[in-house]
C-alpha cells in the first residue's frame, strides 16, 4: 500500500523520536560505565562523557574486594531470596480461597484487604509496632510486615478466576482436595501470572532502601541499596578509605567508585529482566485487562 | 472424605448454615490464616496506633500511660508554617507530576502502537520498560553524575550551547523540574505497558472498517484508538488520584538535601524527618493521618464519580 506523505512524514516522526527516547533511557548508563572505567584524572578533571579514557579496571576490582560492599551484596540477595520465596507463597495461598465465589464471606475478607490499600497507619505508628515487637535491627522487618501485597493477591486471584472450572470440577470428581487441586492443578498452569510477580517482589527486595533506612542500624545487617546511599552522600567510610586508597595505590576517582558501585548492583536486574520479560508483559496484560 | 463430596460439589445449591459451608471447606479457610494474621498486625495494628496523634506519646510511658491531649497536635498542625509549606511543597511536586506525566504514557503508547517494524518497536520496549526495575537510589545516582556542575554532561552541553552551568540538585528553581523529569524517565516506559494492553482489546474489524472508508491514520487514532482506551484512562486516573498526596516520598528522600528542603520537603519526607530523627511520634503521626485521610477521600470520591458519571470504577 502506498502511503501518503503525511503518513511518510508521521513514520519518520515516529521512528527518529523512539530511537530518541531510547538513547536518552541508554544515555545515564552509558555515562556512568564510562566514569567507572576511567582513570582518576580523567574523571576529576571532568573529561569523560560516553567513552571510557585512560581505561582502567582497578575500580571494579576494589568495589569487589571491599568487605563492607560484598557484605551489602549478600544481605540484599539473602533479603531477595527469602522475600521473594515466602511472599509469593503467602500470596498465592492467599489469592486461591478468595478467588472461589463459594467461599462464605468472601466479599468482606476482600473489603479487610483491599481497605489496607486505601488507607494506612502511616510511617510512625509501624515504626514503633515493629519496635515493640524487637524486630527492630533484625532481617525479618524487611520482609515480615511485606508478606502479603494486596495489589499482587488481586492480580493473581483475576488469573485463577479465569481459568476454567471444568478443571477444579474433574479434579473433585477425581477425589482431589482444595489444596491438592491448587497445588498440582493451578500452580503449573499459573506460571506465567506467578513468574511476573515473582519479579515484582524481588524488584521490591533488591530496591528497598526505605524500610532499611528506618529499621536498620546494625552497619552489617543494612542492604546494598542503603549502602549505596551512604556512598552517594559520600559520608560513610567505604569512600573515605577508597579516596585515601584510591590516591595510594590506584589510578581510580571517589565518583568512579560510586558509578561501579551503582553499576554492579544494576547488573542482577539486567541479568534477569530479559528472561522474564516475556512473562511480566503477558502477566501484566492478565492482571489489568480483567477489571 | 467420600462422604462430604456431593455437599461440595452441592449441585442443587441449597441454603446451607454458614458453619456447615465453613466446615466443609475448611481447608480453604485454612490457606486464608497467614495472609489474614499478617493483615491484622502489620496493616491494622498502625491504624490502631493512629491514637497516639491525641495522646502526648513517650515511648518509656507506652500507649497505655501516656496522657490524652486531643486535639492539640492537630491544632499546632494548621498553624505551624512548617506544615503549611510541606503540604505547599507536596500540592505543587504532585500537580507537576500528574499533569506533566499522566498523559505522557498514553501518547507514548499510541505512538508505540503505530510502529509497524516489530523487532525495532521490541527492542524499543525492552529499553524503556527497564529503568522502572532500578531503585531510587540508582535513579539518584545516575542523574546527580549525568546532572552534576562538575563534569556532567548536561552541563558540559549547557555551556557548549552558551549557557552558565546549572547546579540542578542544589538549586531551589530546577529542583522540581528534575524531580518530575527523572521520574518520568523512569516509569514513563512502563506505564505505556497497561494501554498497550488496552488496545489488544480493540476489535481489530474497526480499523479495517474506516480504512475502507478512508480514514487516515491520524482519523483512526482518533475515532477508534483514543475512544478504546478511554475506560482504562479513567482507571489509571482513579489509581492516580489516590497517591494524589503521595508525591513521591522515596523519590524525594533518595534525591533532596537541605539546600533545596524549601522546595521538596513533602508530607511523606517531613514525617521521615522530624518523626524519626526528633522523635516527635505524637505530632508526626497527626501530619502522617492527614494525609492518609486526604488520600482515602481522593479515592473514593474519584472512584464514587467514575462510577455515577461513566459507569465504571475500580471496585
Amino acid at each position: 500500500m502506498r502511503l501518503s506523505w503525511p503518513e511518510r512524514l508521521f513514520n519518520v516522526f515516529n521512528y527518529s523520536f523512539f530511537t530518541l527516547m531510547g538513547l536518552t533511557t541508554l544515555l545515564p548508563f552509558v555515562n556512568l560505565l564510562a566514569k567507572s572505567l576511567s582513570s582518576e584524572n580523567a574523571v576529576v578533571s571532568g573529561r569523560v562523557s560516553l567513552l571510557p579514557i585512560d581505561l582502567q579496571f582497578g575500580t571494579y576490582r576494589f568495589v569487589l574486594q571491599d568487605d563492607a560492599f560484598l557484605n551489602a551484596l549478600r544481605v540484599s540477595v539473602t533479603l531477595t531470596l527469602i522475600g521473594t520465596a515466602l511472599s509469593l507463597f503467602v500470596t498465592t495461598i492467599t489469592a486461591y480461597p478468595l478467588s472461589k465465589p463459594r467461599l462464605r464471606g468472601r466479599k468482606w475478607l476482600l473489603l479487610l484487604f483491599i481497605f489496607t490499600m486505601l488507607f494506612s497507619g502511616g510511617l510512625i505508628p509501624t515504626y514503633l509496632l515493629m519496635h515493640n515487637l524487637n524486630l527492630v535491627n533484625t532481617l525479618p522487618v524487611l520482609f515480615l510486615p511485606a508478606m502479603v501485597n494486596v495489589y499482587n493477591m488481586l492480580i493473581i486471584k483475576n488469573y485463577f478466576e479465569g481459568l476454567p472450572d471444568s478443571l477444579e470440577e474433574s479434579a473433585k470428581i477425581d477425589g482431589a482436595g482444595n489444596l491438592r487441586i491448587l497445588f498440582l492443578i493451578y500452580l503449573p498452569l499459573s506460571m506465567p501470572v506467578l513468574a511476573t510477580i515473582a519479579l515484582f517482589f524481588a524488584v521490591y527486595y533488591w530496591n528497598d532502601y526505605f524500610n532499611a533506612m528506618i529499621y536498620i542500624t546494625n552497619p552489617s545487617l543494612k542492604p546494598m541499596q542503603l549502602f549505596l546511599k551512604e556512598l552517594l552522600a559520600a559520608s560513610s567510610d567505604f569512600i573515605r578509605n577508597a579516596a585515601i586508597n584510591a590516591d595510594a595505590e590506584m589510578n581510580t576517582a571517589p565518583q568512579s567508585i560510586q558509578a561501579a558501585s551503582i553499576l554492579v548492583a544494576t547488573v542482577p536486574i539486567l541479568i534477569v529482566y530479559p528472561f522474564l520479560q516475556k512473562y511480566f508483559v503477558k502477566g501484566v496484560l492478565v492482571g489489568s485487562v480483567k477489571e | 472424605m467420600a462422604s462430604r463430596e456431593p455437599n461440595l460439589l452441592r449441585s442443587p445449591r441449597k441454603r446451607t448454615s454458614a458453619w456447615t459451608s465453613i466446615r466443609s471447606e475448611w481447608d480453604l479457610y485454612l490457606l486464608l490464616v497467614p495472609g489474614i494474621c499478617f493483615l491484622l498486625l502489620f496493616k491494622y495494628t498502625p491504624m490502631y496506633g493512629i491514637s497516639i496523634a491525641f495522646q502526648d506519646f513517650n515511648i518509656f510511658d507506652g500507649m497505655a500511660a501516656s496522657p490524652w491531649v486531643g486535639f492539640e497536635h492537630f491544632e499546632r498542625l494548621f498553624t505551624s508554617s512548617d506544615f503549611s509549606l510541606v503540604l505547599r511543597n507536596t500540592v505543587i511536586i504532585s500537580l507537576l507530576k500528574l499533569v506533566i506525566l499522566f498523559p505522557l504514557p498514553i501518547i507514548v503508547a499510541i505512538l508505540l502502537n503505530e510502529l509497524k517494524n516489530m523487532a525495532f518497536k521490541r527492542s524499543i520496549q525492552t529499553v524503556i520498560y527497564l529503568p522502572h526495575f532500578l531503585s531510587w537510589i540508582i535513579v539518584s545516582g545516575l542523574f546527580i553524575d549525568l546532572l552534576s556542575v562538575h563534569g556532567g554532561i548536561v552541563n558540559k552541553w549547557l555551556e557548549q550551547l552558551g549557557f552558565a552551568p546549572i547546579a540542578f540538585f542544589m538549586n531551589n528553581d530546577y529542583f522540581r523540574s528534575v524531580l518530575v523529569a527523572t521520574a518520568g524517565w523512569k516509569e514513563t516506559g512502563w506505564s505505556t505497558i497497561v494501554y498497550l494492553a488496552a488496545f489488544s482489546t480493540i476489535d481489530p474489524g474497526l480499523y479495517e472498517a474506516a480504512r475502507m472508508d478512508g480514514a487516515s491514520r491520524f482519523r483512526q487514532i482518533w475515532h477508534i484508538t483514543l475512544p478504546g482506551i478511554a475506560p482504562i484512562i479513567v482507571l489509571m486516573f482513579i489509581l492516580r488520584l489516590g497517591s494524589l498526596f503521595e508525591a513521591g516520598t522515596e523519590q524525594i528522600l533518595a534525591m533532596y538535601n537541605p539546600t533545596v528542603y524549601k522546595v521538596s520537603d513533602v508530607i511523606g519526607t517531613y514525617v521521615y524527618r522530624v518523626g524519626m530523627g526528633r522523635q516527635e511520634y505524637s505530632f508526626t503521626t497527626a501530619v502522617g493521618l492527614f494525609e492518609s485521610v486526604i488520600g482515602f477521600i481522593l479515592v473514593i470520591s474519584g472512584n464514587y464519580l467514575s462510577r455515577k458519571y461513566l459507569k465504571r470504577g475500580i471496585w
